[in-house]
């Protein structure tokens, strides 16, 4: 085995080795002397191989209107979150000191960049200028961020939430009432209206 | 001409569906969609037309890269009933600890290598295109091997123990089995007897079932010439000790055997 190529992990493992045309010993040496580190995995799959191979062709009655109903429900809501993690979030990989310390270089309050990340101000209203700051700090472009701050805003996974109330999403608020509610000092705030095209 | 899988082997050679997969799936493809979906609906194996799980599965993943939602959700409709089936048979549910758990992870994550499927992520549903059944005892073992390392052995039978001797086993009972230990189990005949004996191997301590395992697929316990694989060498035990989880297989399998003629 090449030593560039990459470890494959145990289901990748099992699931080459499943399809295999024969499941002599020889293939079962053959993959243990590849993969030694999934020998237990093998084994256990060989066997279970081995066994169904007597079974197959049983016609079993199941239940499938239950089975299909949450398996499509769990399949929706996976699309859901794949569909809008399809755009990367820019500020997922900022600690949260990390967070704190691009507020203070930006010169603005924590909590308006909280509100840009969380996106709860209209994209549309956000100076391209701005956009473009927050994209030197990121580390992206501003057209990555432009996509992503544009993108519907959602409830941020990682974050915990201790409420009798559901949590849900708020509605966004335009750049203007960002800067005038999120605790900016005057000098900031002017700092920040001077950004806009 | 079906596309080609695009999962790649270890000499980067692409994987490759069974002839008679793809035969199906030329053959499906030339109807409507409308004659497709009815055909796929054939619930029984025994059915003539009964089409082949893996041909479905490559007619939903064709669904999705097409747009057809409204097809894809339908077909999708087909193949979870055949997963649920493929488990069905698989895991006994009277005898095992939590399988309606164990099922549910499995389905779960089938659902999970469709999602990955759908989003270009993974091609791992490639495999169950070659080969359904035998991938899904795969992504079984995983799941299992997972489940235990969370839950602890799931067999909730107690077997092996040497406090009791037992009943005495029948002559036809035991001949039987010593011949199925020792020799090749394609030989054993009776499918009814087979079916018995792996039901009762499953019930057995993983350690023990292992060793059984391995013996039925012909390994040698141990060996002179260091080049032979044998139990030991793969368990990285004392042959000793393989023979000691060997000898206790053999009682509780007795046992069992004995007690399921009994019926």
């Amino acid at each position: 085995m090449s030593a560039e190529q990459p470890r494959l992990d145990e289901e990748e493992v099992l699931l080459a080795f499943s399809v295999e045309p024969m499941h002599d010993s020889a293939t079962l040496e053959h993959y243990l002397s590849q993969y030694p580190e999934h020998t237990q995995a093998l084994v256990d799959c060989s066997i279970e191989l081995m066994m169904n191979a007597s079974r197959a062709g049983e016609d079993v009655q199941v239940s499938s209107d239950q089975v299909v109903g949450q398996a499509w429900r769990q399949f929706q809501a996976a699309m859901g979150s794949a569909q809008s993690s399809v755009i990367a979030n820019p500020f997922g990989q900022l600690t949260p000191t990390a967070f704190k310390s691009m507020a203070k270089r930006l010169d603005i309050s924590n909590l308006f960049l909280i509100r840009v990340r969380e996106r709860a101000i209209d994209a549309a209203t956000i100076p391209r200028r701005l956009v473009q700051r927050l994209a030197a700090e990121l580390g992206a472009t501003a057209d990555a961020v432009s996509a992503y701050l544009g993108s519907p805003p959602s409830i941020v996974s990682g974050q915990s939430f201790r409420s009798n109330v559901k949590p849900a999403v708020a509605a966004q608020i335009s750049f203007e009432q960002a800067v005038e509610t999120s605790q900016l000092k005057p000098a900031q705030k002017e700092a920040l209206r001077a950004l806009r095209d | 001409m079906p596309t080609a899988l695009k999962h790649k082997q270890r000499d980067g050679t692409p994987y490759r569906r069974p002839p008679n997969i793809e035969s199906w799936i030329e053959k499906l493809e030339a109807v409507d969609v409308a004659s497709r979906l009815s055909q796929f609906a054939r619930a029984s194996r025994k059915h003539s037309e009964y089409v082949p799980t893996e041909v479905v599965l490559h007619f939903l993943r064709r669904a999705w890269i097409d747009g057809e939602q409204g097809q894809f959700e339908k077909i999708f409709g087909i193949l979870l009933p055949r997963v649920e089936q493929s488990l069905r048979s698989t895991i006994w549910n009277s005898r095992i600890g939590s399988a309606t758990d164990i099922r549910d992870e499995i389905v779960s994550r089938f659902v999970v290598l469709i999602t990955k499927d759908c989003t270009s992520q993974s091609n791992r549903l490639d495999f169950f295109e070659i080969h359904f059944d035998q991938a899904m005892v795969a992504l079984r073992t995983s799941v299992l091997r997972k489940f235990k390392s969370i839950v602890g052995d799931i067999t909730t039978v107690p077997l092996g123990s040497q406090e009791s001797d037992g009943p005495e086993v029948s002559p036809e009972v035991e001949g039987a089995l010593e011949a199925f230990l020792s020799g090749d189990p394609q030989e054993i005949d009776d499918p009814a007897f087979r079916s018995v004996l792996f039901a009762a191997i499953d019930l057995l301590p993983q350690d023990q079932k292992q060793v059984i395992g391995l013996l039925l697929q012909g390994i040698p316990i141990d060996a002179k010439e260091k080049d032979v694989m044998t139990i030991a060498r793969i368990l990285q035990c004392d042959e000793r000790t393989v023979r000691n989880r060997r000898d206790r297989a053999c009682k509780a399998l007795k046992a069992l055997l004995e007690k399921e003629a009994e019926l």
